[in-house]
């Protein structure tokens, strides 16, 4: 008897009685056996301590009543995603996902197939009875054509679907290394049985890859017929329906490696970009001429115009000069060419609100949101728009402020449309004098220091941006 | 002939036999035989041997499906000797008793204030909790959070894997968490939804680990508006059965990574989900993130299935087939969401001397926030109370403000999803008697406004 066996099945009513030393499984069932072969493997190969079985819904529900392993039981179907999880948290655990032909082939089919795809060195044991068995006898993805079951009572036809054979299509996939099915029925086939699960262990022992295997086992209660029928059924029946054998057994090296998490804070804050270094501040005090306390922007385009840079260079800024400030985009449903927005405050202590709905400041990068948001900029504030492609301004409020800027006129002269927001926050600059133009620079240049080819042309399109606010204000 | 009667024949308890025969049909001794006597013990019809002609071949053994069914009989051993515990040695579990190794807070050096988006935050939170098992499905608008985890992980050896679904990712989590390691997925409404059986699986199973969720415009599809409307789910629906998680509930950029920090902290506390959800405007949110000045290295639980020795004898497990036993367990459940009363949070804002409270979660507690203000500006003794938990909700913090009070007004971006635990905290705590409660809210990925807020109380004002 194997070691992998409890000696007392204290899980299986306390281990009191008989059912301390026997399992919960009919006459003839095909479970003990494999039962039995897996408990010999794990003892054969050593590897009992590092063993979690993830245990399905279904008659093994219980196979953490007999072997003495790391258990995870699961949900219906769930299985493969289960075991995942296990062998990443612990690359050394063996973890051996024991599934019946509900679980596997119909409710858990996306799990079952991602997983082998995944490839990861995960054993799996596909308890194949064609039958569903712990609910009483319905039909399965498996039973056969014809086979009558409580759900196909005048036995399986072409409206409900044909036996789906699993170990051929996990055989086609990339991800197994290994992928056999094997039944119960004779001394040869048990032994053909016991080698298949063992090998599918070794796999994952030796950190080859996935391994399936396929049993073939006999339901006698819901094949209503007798233990030794059941067999001679599995043969004749299933057998020409799910061939046995090896349907795949390639040559992959041992590659199955994962590191140790790092808890490193140098490799974190490297990772995360974050520094000890205080940017440099130039701003002499909150920009009050303003607002007193916090700051109100909309920023507004297409997709593409670069808003949501600006925004953030924008917000950036504050937060370097010691003030707070927030943005936050909204997008069309496009990933390019649709509408953008962003809202922006920059705050003396923190933004309450986050949200711009009547900004001090707006940058219009078209007509059609200078339309949109014109209107809404409070009393005394300052409109930006893009000069060269808003040509009608509609009347806003006498006192608000309104600045021609031709942005794209002026990207275009210097060959790259996309300094286009650039100019914008250029014009903003000179147009409200929200922050000094060394912040505004600085952020710019910190944002590109991973691209610092393109920083003489961002300034130079920051520095016509401004002066041409200015000569239109002079206006 | 002589060498094969050397080798150990087999040897049957019959209460331990069912019978199926599998052993009767190989033996070409004829050794085995069905009887027709039904054993008193086991109501079973148990095989019989008589080995006289029997070869030790074994292929009975081999056959035999019950762990303690046909047996090896060694030399020397007797046949008079019935009692399983000397028949198959009285071996106990060897698996030693599981020990907690604890986890280690490792001082960071400071640094200068991050300017990040919220779901970035969440994620900067969930590494520096020690977190380096990251699963998810791509969801709008919560997939920046996946992507930066798929960048930075790598570089911390941790893993980032993209599931086959919302399903298999609720999964991975119990089996990463089963395992006893902090793990964290980000996911938005509809994927919520598909995640909402394995919340109930992990709550049974006491596993921890930590869900981000990004609330959108719905019901169904929807759209990728910032809404609040999982805030019910989170609350009264986190799957099947007498389930509840810790609900957090952020409104700032910092206190994404807070909050999801604290997070991993009450999950391993409580073994138990921790769900942090925020609007999806507040995922998209940029602003001002200090990183806290400690990171968690974990440690490993002794009640994980790790796979080792130390944890050879653990399973996590939601099954209890006997009644009385779920009860028991159902029992110890409540105990412990009773514990986590204690963890509710809540922030007072301008409330000391208000008469009229705002009640407001995520980003529509900061439109509250401009709207008190406002009001404030205007005369009005207007206050906002922000749970930070919105389960549990902190009822304990506002009852003091409750006598003062003439109005509370509900902002949210849900059709009474906040109202509603407002209500049953007030009526659990006996509050017969509360100020009217109105509401402002909009619904479909649409948050309320400022403007919106206003609006409503200086009508009611108007109306008082």
């Amino acid at each position: 008897m194997s070691d992998a066996f409890y000696g007392t099945f204290d899980r299986h009513n306390e281990g009191k009685g008989l059912k301390g030393h026997t399992t919960h499984y009919c006459a003839g069932c095909g479970h003990g056996l494999a039962h039995k072969y897996l408990a010999e493997a794990i003892d054969e190969l050593g590897i009992q301590d590092q063993t979690v079985t993830v245990n399905p819904v279904g008659c093994a529900a219980f196979l953490h009543f007999y072997l003495d392993t790391g258990h995870s039981s699961t949900a219906h179907g769930r299985a493969a995603a289960t075991a995942v999880g296990h062998k990443v948290a612990n690359p050394d655990a063996m973890v051996v996902c024991y599934q019946g032909d509900g679980d596997l082939a119909a409710i858990g089919l996306a799990e079952t197939i991602a997983t082998a795809q995944l490839g990861l060195p995960i054993t799996v044991l596909f308890i194949n009875n064609a039958i569903y068995g712990m609910t009483g006898g319905q039909m399965a993805p498996t039973t056969l054509m014809g086979q009558i079951t409580t759900t196909s009572p005048d036995g399986r036809d072409r409206l409900t679907g044909g036996p789906i054979r699993m170990a051929e299509l996990i055989a086609q996939l990339d991800g197994p290394v290994y992928v056999e099915r094997v039944a119960l029925f004779s001394p040869a086939e048990r032994k053909k049985a016991k080698r298949a699960i063992k090998k599918a262990l070794l796999m994952q022992k030796e950190r080859r890859g996935y391994a399936f295997v396929e049993v073939l086992a006999e339901c006698p209660t819901h094949f209503k017929t007798t233990p030794e029928k059941a067999m001679e059924w599995v043969k004749e029946q299933m057998v020409p329906i799910y061939p046995l054998g090896v349907k795949k057994d390639a040559n992959f090296e041992p590659w199955f490696e994962m590191p140790k998490p790092t808890f490193d804070p140098a490799t974190f804050l490297k990772a995360v970009g974050a520094s000890s270094e205080k940017p440099a501040g130039f701003c002499k005090g909150f920009p009050t001429h303003i607002h007193a306390t916090d700051i109100s922007l909309k920023l507004a385009g297409s997709g593409g115009d670069g808003a949501q840079t600006v925004a953030m260079l924008i917000a950036k800024a504050a937060i370097n000069e010691g003030f707070d400030g927030t943005h936050i985009p909204a997008y069309g449903p496009e990933s390019r060419g649709g509408t953008s927005y962003a809202d922006v405050h920059v705050a003396l202590e923190e933004v309450h609100n986050p949200a711009s709905p009547n900004p001090d400041i707006f940058v219009a990068f078209n007509a059609p949101s200078l339309a949109k948001f014109g209107h809404t900029v409070r009393p005394g504030g300052t409109i930006i728009y893009d000069s060269a492609v808003a040509k009608d301004v509609k009347p806003v409020d006498p006192t608000v402020r309104v600045v021609g800027v031709p942005f794209t006129d002026i990207a275009a002269g210097l060959g790259k449309m996309v300094v286009k927001n650039i100019v914008a926050l250029g014009a903003l600059q000179a147009a409200t004098e929200i922050f000094p133009q060394e912040t505004l620079l600085a952020t710019l240049r910190d944002t590109l220091k991973e691209k610092a080819a393109l920083i003489p042309l961002n300034e130079k399109a920051f520095a016509m941006g401004a002066e041409a606010a200015r000569e239109a204000m002079k206006k | 002939m002589s060498q094969a009667n050397t080798r150990p024949k087999p040897f049957l308890l019959p209460d331990y036999c069912k019978g199926c025969g599998r052993c009767v049909h190989v033996c070409v001794q004829g050794c085995i035989s069905f009887t027709q006597e039904i054993n008193p013990l086991t109501g079973m019809v148990p095989v019989t041997l008589d080995l006289a002609k029997c070869t030790g071949c074994g292929l009975c053994i081999e056959a035999c499906p019950e762990p303690y069914g046909l047996k090896a009989m060694e030399a020397g051993e007797s046949f008079e000797l019935q009692d399983p515990a000397t028949l198959f040695g009285a071996r106990r579990s060897t698996a030693p008793e599981p020990v907690d190794i604890p986890g280690r807070v490792i001082p960071m050096p400071s640094s200068e204030p991050l300017v990040i988006k919220g779901t970035y935050a969440a994620a900067l939170g969930a590494l520096m909790a020690g977190c380096r098992h990251v699963f998810g499905y791509p969801i709008t608008p919560s997939t920046e959070g996946a992507e930066l985890m798929a960048k930075l992980l790598p570089k911390m050896d941790g893993f980032y894997l993209q599931a086959v679904s919302e399903v298999a990712t609720v999964y991975h989590m119990y089996g990463c968490g089963g395992a006893g390691l902090p793990s964290l997925t980000f996911t938005s409404s509809p994927g919520l939804s598909l995640m909402l059986e394995g919340i109930s699986y992990m709550i049974a199973a006491e596993l921890p680990g930590v869900f981000i969720d990004i609330m959108r415009g719905g019901p169904g599809l929807g759209n990728i508006g910032p809404d609040q409307g999982d805030v019910k789910l989170a609350c009264r629906g986190l799957g099947h059965g007498n389930t509840h998680a810790i609900t957090l509930m952020p409104s700032t950029p910092q206190e994404m990574l807070d909050l999801t920090y604290l997070a991993f902290e009450l999950s391993f506390k409580y073994r138990n989900p921790v769900m942090v959800m925020a609007d999806g405007y507040l995922g998209q949110m940029t602003g001002k993130v200090k990183l806290p000045d400690h990171m968690v290295e974990p440690g490993l639980p002794a009640w994980g299935v790790y796979g080792d020795l130390n944890h050879r004898g653990n399973l996590n497990s939601s099954v209890f087939l006997d009644e009385a036993t779920m009860e028991t367990r159902n029992l110890k459940l409540f105990d412990k969401y009773e514990q986590m009363k204690s963890e509710a949070r809540a922030e007072c804002f301008q409330a000391e001397d208000a008469e009229i409270l705002l009640v407001a979660c995520n980003t529509p507690s900061r439109a509250s926030k401009g709207a008190a203000q406002k009001l404030r500006e205007q005369g009005a003794r207007v206050g906002l109370f922000r749970p930070i938990t919105i389960w549990p909700f902190p009822i304990e913090q506002l009852l003091p403000l409750l006598p003062r009070l003439k109005q509370i007004v509900v902002v949210e971006a849900s059709k009474n999803q906040i109202e509603d635990e407002l209500r049953l905290a007030l009526s659990h705590a006996g509050i017969t008697d509360p100020p009217p409660i109105t509401h402002v809210q909009r619904y479909g990925g649409i948050l309320p406004k400022e403007n919106e807020v206003v609006a409503h109380v200086q009508n009611l004002l108007g109306r008082a």
